[in-house]
């Protein structure tokens, strides 16, 4: 009787994840997504191809960020020529009026996304909320933490929020237990108190992405020279001087510096590098 | 209608159970039925499943990036410890979205999205080819939806990656001989804050105390690990995280660029020429037209135009 019992269960349950699966293979993103989702204004610029070999995506925003220790600085120069010859020898030696400062140099090497694959897949777990007025007051941190409060709420159709993040023209945001972003999806429409307006927001499915494959290789930045083990000897300042009468001068290996940014013992600095445009 | 059948079956199955309940044997063949359809039901779930994993799949990005210039913009203060234990890269990437322009359509893009928008309202346009007047249809572009996102990836300064670790002794005692192996500042090694060791994988990512020790461990591709007098040579590689965020879809449109059609029974092949005459028309503003940005029309094949942000 018993076994009976528990087969009828899980027939019961089979048959209801199966017309789940049903109905999500019938709404499955085709060309188009169908549901609405935030629009972004495209412009053609003349870009054409005959065959669909070609980058399909345009990489922006490009930032990496190089930690320097204390007693470090990085040295540009105008000619990477100069950079290699300077780096012949590991050990500088600067003349500072009556002693030696022994400083180490080393090439700098950047690292560079070259391949990156991603997959994108209707999301259980998480949301979209969109229709925001253009004329919000908020800050990123207060929308978000009024949306939260909001979609946090059970009796909102809501429930606890793990994850959250602004996009353009939309909020997403993720949910710890699995039903809470189907629900509100089927509810669609919410008013959300946000400051001192109610706003009529939208609750749509939200298609997450996954990194398949992402390769990352190490880029020298060919201008370039760390120097690292800078003795405590000599103030920011002076030391910036000295650095770049020595790294200038074409009897050491040297010549025309771009730019010098030294980072004194006892502090630190992240060098940052962005895409040369062009 | 399946669904009906399902529940008269259920019914039935109910009934039978109500009043032969005692009669072991029915039951057993009921319970034999019911096995033998979840069964069936499970298949059916598994290949749907597969199916929808395949069928959502379809968006992929794939993409090589092309090497790209860097230039030093300045030093600042890192705001938090994390930023200077890591040599961080962030880029945003999104998608061109593309459009098939077929035979006989034109894209025109405007500088001002009014021009464009006035052009569509417009609706006909008889434009001037040389010697024939050409109607065409002014329309909104129709445009796919792409995906954009950040790549974040964080290669550490204080820890290592190490990998094909010779799965010779239980699992602590690795630990140790890794430790011991890496702190040895005669190696190029240095304090050893953690050793996390995967026996299954072979592998290993070991963090120092001090920033420097690992950039001198990554100078050599293996390092020595001592196992009682014996050495073997270990991979070491940067240890790198990667993230993805603000990952989006969106729905393209087009605001400046407008799609032009009726080119369709043209007698003219030279695109380039058929283009500067859409140009010249719709440059005036008596034409509802202003400034031009670019002009592309397909005659004879179709083309993939693609829009970008």
């Amino acid at each position: 009787m018993l076994a009976l019992h528990t087969l009828q269960e899980e027939q019961a349950r089979l048959k209801m994840r199966l017309q789940e699966l049903r109905r999500k293979l019938r709404d499955v993103p085709k060309d188009k997504v169908p549901f609405p989702v935030p629009e972004v204004p495209l412009v053609f610029r003349g870009h054409i191809q005959q065959d669909r070999e070609m980058a399909k995506s345009v990489i922006s925003k490009l930032q990496i960020c190089y930690p320097l220790p204390g007693g470090s600085a990085v040295v540009i120069f105008d000619d990477p020529n100069v950079a290699k010859q300077v780096l012949q020898q590991k050990e500088h030696k600067i003349n500072v009026e009556e002693f030696w400062l022994r400083v180490q140099v080393q090439p700098l090497e950047l690292p560079m996304l070259t391949t990156i694959q991603v997959s994108s897949q209707m999301s259980d777990q998480r949301v979209l909320v969109s229709g925001f007025p253009a004329e919000l007051k908020l800050s990123e941190e207060e929308l978000l933490d009024k949306l939260e409060i909001f979609f946090g709420k059970t009796k909102n159709g809501g429930g606890d929020v793990e994850m959250r993040e602004l996009l353009q023209g939309g909020v997403m945001l993720g949910f710890a237990k699995d039903g809470v972003a189907q629900r509100l999806c089927q509810t669609g429409q919410f008013t959300v108190p946000l400051g001192k307006q109610q706003v009529p927001l939208r609750a749509s499915p939200y298609v997450s992405g996954t990194i398949q494959k992402a390769e990352v290789r190490s880029q020298l930045v060919p201008q370039a020279v760390l120097v690292l083990n800078i003795p405590d000897v000599l103030d920011g300042p002076e030391l910036q001087d000295i650095l770049e009468v020595h790294f200038q001068k074409p009897t050491r290996g040297g010549g025309e510096v771009e730019a010098l940014r030294v980072v004194p013992l006892g502090h630190r600095g992240l060098a940052v590098f962005t895409a040369k445009s062009g | 209608m399946a669904a009906n059948e399902d529940n008269k079956k259920q019914a039935l199955k109910e009934c039978c159970l109500d009043e032969e309940f005692t009669r072991d044997e029915q039951n057993q063949k009921l319970i034999d039925e019911i096995a033998k359809e979840n069964i069936l039901l499970t298949e059916e779930i598994q290949k749907l499943e597969a199916e929808l994993q395949e069928a959502t799949r379809n968006s992929q990005i794939n993409e090589d990036i092309p090497e790209t210039k860097i230039k030093f913009t300045s030093v600042e203060n890192p705001e938090s410890d994390s930023q200077f234990s890591n040599i961080s890269y962030s880029c945003q990437v999104s998608s061109k979205v593309p459009y098939e322009l077929q035979k006989g359509q034109a894209l025109i893009t405007f500088e001002k999205e009014e021009v464009a928008q006035n052009v569509i309202r417009r609706g006909e346009h008889y434009v001037q080819l040389q010697d024939v007047n050409v109607k065409m249809m002014a329309k909104p572009v129709p445009l796919n939806s792409g995906v954009r996102f950040q790549v974040h990836v964080e290669v550490s300064k204080m820890k290592v990656n190490v990998t094909e670790i010779p799965d010779i002794l239980p699992e602590s005692q690795m630990r140790d001989k890794l430790e011991l192996s890496f702190y040895k500042s005669r190696n190029g090694g240095g304090e050893v804050e953690s050793v996390e060791y995967d026996k299954q994988s072979g592998s290993a990512v070991i963090t120092f105390a001090e920033s420097g020790v690992a950039d001198k461990i990554l100078k050599m591709k293996d390092y020595p690990l001592y196992i009682n007098q014996n050495c073997h040579r270990v991979i070491v590689s940067p240890y790198t995280e990667t993230h993805l965020k603000k990952f989006q879809v969106f729905s393209g449109i087009a605001k400046r660029t407008v799609l032009l059609t009726g080119m369709e029974n043209l007698q003219k092949t030279d695109e380039e020429t058929v283009e500067d005459f859409i140009n010249i028309h719709f440059q005036r503003e008596k034409n509802g037209g202003g400034e031009v940005e670019v002009v592309a029309c397909s005659l004879g094949q179709s083309q993939i135009a693609y829009f970008e942000e």
